[in-house]
């Protein structure tokens, strides 16, 4: 395996989260926070999120669901998910929490559901290429001791 | 999220502050508190996480010195981060930072009166973390900073820090007694402007006046105080020869005139109570729960001979802490396990508010409750602390307290006034009355005190029986601390004020306060004090305070409920405002206790009583409810049960000769408090 082009590519991938907009800056302090003590912490830490955004995102569906109107409630289920998007950097998921709060704040059911709709959507997204990422690192070898993929 | 929950090793890499600087990180979301977790790391602190804000207070409460700051999410499922905000700032006057996704002005808002000392936003910068430690500086200087008139600062700190019990410690003569180290209860109160608050204990308000340090009526002072007013006749007693005869450098004629306002209002509310004595027996019936800390607000009123303004210097505490501060109780130290912990900060102060007076029955029992309340704060703090029982026993213990009580536990932690939340114990048990027995002596004197405020704790007292006074013992009195601070949670200094001594407080014993039961030795503080106490104590509850202007005995806010776990801190606030008395009577409480000379601890010193008085404070909302009265309701419920057991302490008190000149006085604070 070449691993310095697995690095690469998991940089390039990285980059295009960036550009995209997938990713913000507090991504790359997680995986600024990685050392040699914790060495995989910022794949610790963003599967963490997916398992516990997993979650939420059920909360908030289910409360959606069983009280219809109750606005306050989905926002703070809401503000729950958003909160961890923002730890990871999660920007466009975090946007589309925001957009939901904001229509929860008007009351708008209707455009609560469709944010969430796009909630979900982002996180699929945003799952899936993170996963792609870190296995690309993974597979890069864990010799990433000297350089760090991604090329913060 | 994991729940990690280790021991803050203490003083690993202390020495180089602020590397190993101890954190306790607190967020239901798994994702951030991890984040959260590695940036503190990476900054060196030592860190401690736990995702659920109820085992992070007990933590706390388990041990205060396990940590130096907390870190807290606002939106928590658990417990609302403002209340637990509040009631760590009462219990333990830590600092407290809160983090949240929301950074709107309001909500942060919210945080900094809840005593928070900082509000960061997620995603939070490893940045704005590598300063966090200049917040546990700053609180132990505005510590030291208070008191500028006496040596007392570190008495008189712990006062204002709703660590009612330091309040104790302190009459009794050792002014670093305060023991925690951080203990400013009070600047807990006012968390974001702890840096302006804590220089001085001082409660002194008036806060239109023009620039001046504040002055912190500390027990040594206001005895000193009373002496030349003594000396001079209550008639004939004008500043200007007060300050002459006190000879207290620094001290202006201005401090000593609103002061003697004061203590003039107080006075008038202690014989206004002593005739409702009757009253508040019945009131007492004797009920538990009463320590329900929850009242302490109210004392925190108390401890604020200032002007009401002091209870807006609440305003940062949230008492407490918050904070929680609203707990006039203040529980003092041990955190009362109440473990709802409501939002420290708000919550705090409500709770204090609902001591419940448990005084039992006998007209003495209910003045005992009072009186044992104070007293009992100061003792059944001890005492309960130990005890299980009582959750008032934490509750009274005071510092614990806070814990629980979001708001006004925390001030109660000081005292023992136990954080209603805190409360939790469902003691009612706090009522007093076992700890105040203390010495005879000195129950009289509470009883005197109690008698004082008769009127507000006839009805309050009445209510819960559960005199959450205890705390009494000296160096419980958690009374002071929180009470000054906006109420909130205050409550812990609060209680100390009304404990009646002696044959009162076996009524109050029959009142609920069973388990934490103030344990017959009020303690007061230390004999000399103690006249002084009362008043000065009161006083110095004020430093938190401030807002409860002592002068009037206030509305016995106490939170005599202390039953109440449920943070009554908000009672406590409307406690502290209204508790201005309320610092009074810690004051007094501490008189009568010095009279006592019962070793009690001066109870007064609870002053924190001002959540008995927390007149809002429904305190003994129900005698009948057995349940640790939430002291809120209850204190505020009738014209203070506090004040008929003021009334009765005073009664009581009267064989005591001394006493009886004193209670004149020293009921003042208690009145104060109430």
């Amino acid at each position: 395996m070449e691993y310095a082009n697995l690095r690469r590519q998991a940089a390039s991938l990285k980059r295009s989260l960036f550009d995209q907009g997938y990713l913000d800056e507090q991504f790359c302090q997680v995986e600024d926070l990685q050392d040699e003590a914790s060495p995989n912490f910022a794949e610790e830490v963003v599967s963490l999120f997916f398992k516990d955004s997993a979650r939420l995102v059920a909360n908030i569906e289910q409360a959606m669901e069983k009280y219809p109107g109750d606005f306050n409630r989905w926002d703070a289920h809401m503000q729950q998910l958003k909160g961890s998007c923002f730890s990871i950097g999660a920007s466009k998921m975090s946007n589309e929490c925001t957009s939901f709060r904001n229509s929860c704040a008007e009351e708008n059911a209707e455009g609560c559901r469709r944010s969430f709709q796009k909630v979900k959507r982002e996180h699929a997204i945003l799952r899936q290429k993170l996963e792609s990422y870190f296995q690309l690192l993974r597979q890069a070898g864990p010799a990433r001791t000297a350089t760090r993929s991604g090329g913060k | 999220m994991r729940t990690e929950e280790r021991n803050g090793v203490a003083g690993a890499g202390r020495d180089q502050f602020p590397v190993g600087m101890r954190v306790l990180a607190v967020d239901d979301d798994p994702v951030c508190l991890k984040v959260l977790e590695t940036l503190l790391r990476r900054c060196q602190y030592h860190v401690t996480t736990t995702n659920q804000a109820v085992i992070a207070l007990r933590m706390l409460r388990e041990n205060r010195e396990m940590f130096d700051l907390v870190i807290s999410d606002v939106h928590m499922p658990d417990m609302d981060g403002f209340k637990l905000l509040e009631l760590v700032g009462l219990e333990m006057d830590l600092p407290v930072i809160m983090l949240s996704v929301n950074g709107e002005t309001k909500t942060v808002m919210k945080g900094i009166t809840h005593g928070a000392c900082d509000y960061l936003l997620k995603p939070v910068r490893i940045e704005e973390l590598r300063n966090i430690w200049q917040h546990v500086v700053r609180r132990k200087f505005s510590t030291r900073e208070c008191v500028t008139l006496d040596t007392y600062e570190e008495c008189n700190k712990p006062l204002s820090a709703d660590s009612d019990y330091a309040y104790g410690q302190v009459t009794c003569g050792s002014p670093d007694q305060s023991g925690r180290p951080s203990k400013k209860r009070k600047e807990y109160h006012s968390e974001e402007e702890d840096e302006d608050e804590d220089s001085n204990g001082q409660d002194n308000d008036d806060p239109s006046a023009p620039k001046r340090p504040r002055v912190v009526w500390s027990v040594e002072l206001h005895r000193k105080f009373v002496a030349a007013v003594n000396h001079l006749g209550i008639d004939k007693a004008v500043p200007k020869r007060i300050l002459e005869l006190m000879n207290v450098e620094k001290l202006t004629r201005e401090n000593v005139a609103s002061h003697l306002q004061k203590y003039r209002l107080y006075l008038r509310r202690l014989s206004a109570v002593a005739s409702q004595q009757a009253g508040i027996v019945a009131a007492l019936g004797g009920r538990d729960p009463f320590l329900r800390m929850d009242a302490f607000e109210g004392l925190q009123g108390y401890q604020a001979f200032t002007s009401p303004a002091a209870l807006s210097s609440f305003s940062a505490h949230g008492l407490s802490s918050p904070r929680n501060n609203q707990a006039a109780v203040v529980i003092q130290g041990r955190s009362i396990h109440t473990g709802s912990v409501s939002s420290t900060t708000n919550n705090s102060i409500g709770d204090a508010n609902k001591y419940h007076l448990s005084l039992q029955g006998n007209q003495h029992g209910k003045l005992a409750q009072g009186l044992a309340t104070s007293l009992g704060q100061a003792q059944l703090q001890q005492k309960w602390m130990n005890e299980d029982n009582g959750d008032l026993s934490a509750i009274l213990c005071g510092n614990s307290l806070v814990k629980g009580m979001p708001s006004t536990l925390r001030s109660v932690t000081s005292s023992t006034l136990l954080p209603q939340d805190q409360v939790e114990c469902t003691q009612a048990k706090v009522a007093i009355q076992p700890s105040i027995r203390a010495p005879p002596a000195s129950l009289e004197l509470l009883e005197g005190a109690v008698g004082a405020s008769s009127d507000p704790l006839e009805s309050r007292v009445s209510q819960q029986g559960a005199l959450p006074l205890c705390g009494f013992s000296g160096s419980r009195l958690p009374v002071h601390g929180p009470f000054n601070n906006n109420g909130a949670t205050r409550l812990g200094d609060a209680f100390s004020a009304s404990f009646r001594p002696t044959n009162d407080l076996t009524v109050a014993r029959g009142s609920k306060v069973g388990a934490s039961s103030f344990g017959g030795t009020i303690h007061l503080s230390p004999d000399t004090e103690q006249k002084y106490w009362s008043f000065g104590s009161g006083n110095s509850f004020r430093q938190k305070a401030d807002e409860s202007s002592a002068d009037s005995l206030l509305d016995p806010k106490l939170v005599w409920s202390s039953s109440q776990l449920t943070s009554n801190v908000d009672a406590h606030h409307s406690m502290s405002q209204r508790s201005n008395n309320c610092s009074i009577n810690i004051g007094h409480g501490a008189r009568m206790f010095g009279q006592i000379s019962a070793n009690a601890s001066p109870v007064v010193p609870q002053a924190k009583i001002d959540f008995l008085f927390s007149g809002d404070t429904s305190m003994a909302r129900n005698a009948s409810e057995s349940s640790i009265p939430r002291l809120q309701t209850e204190l505020s419920s009738s014209t203070c049960s506090f004040d008929g057991l003021l009334n009765s302490m005073i009664k009581v008190e009267k064989d005591d000769n001394a006493f009886g000149d004193d209670l004149g006085c020293d009921f003042y604070s208690l009145g104060a408090c109430i």
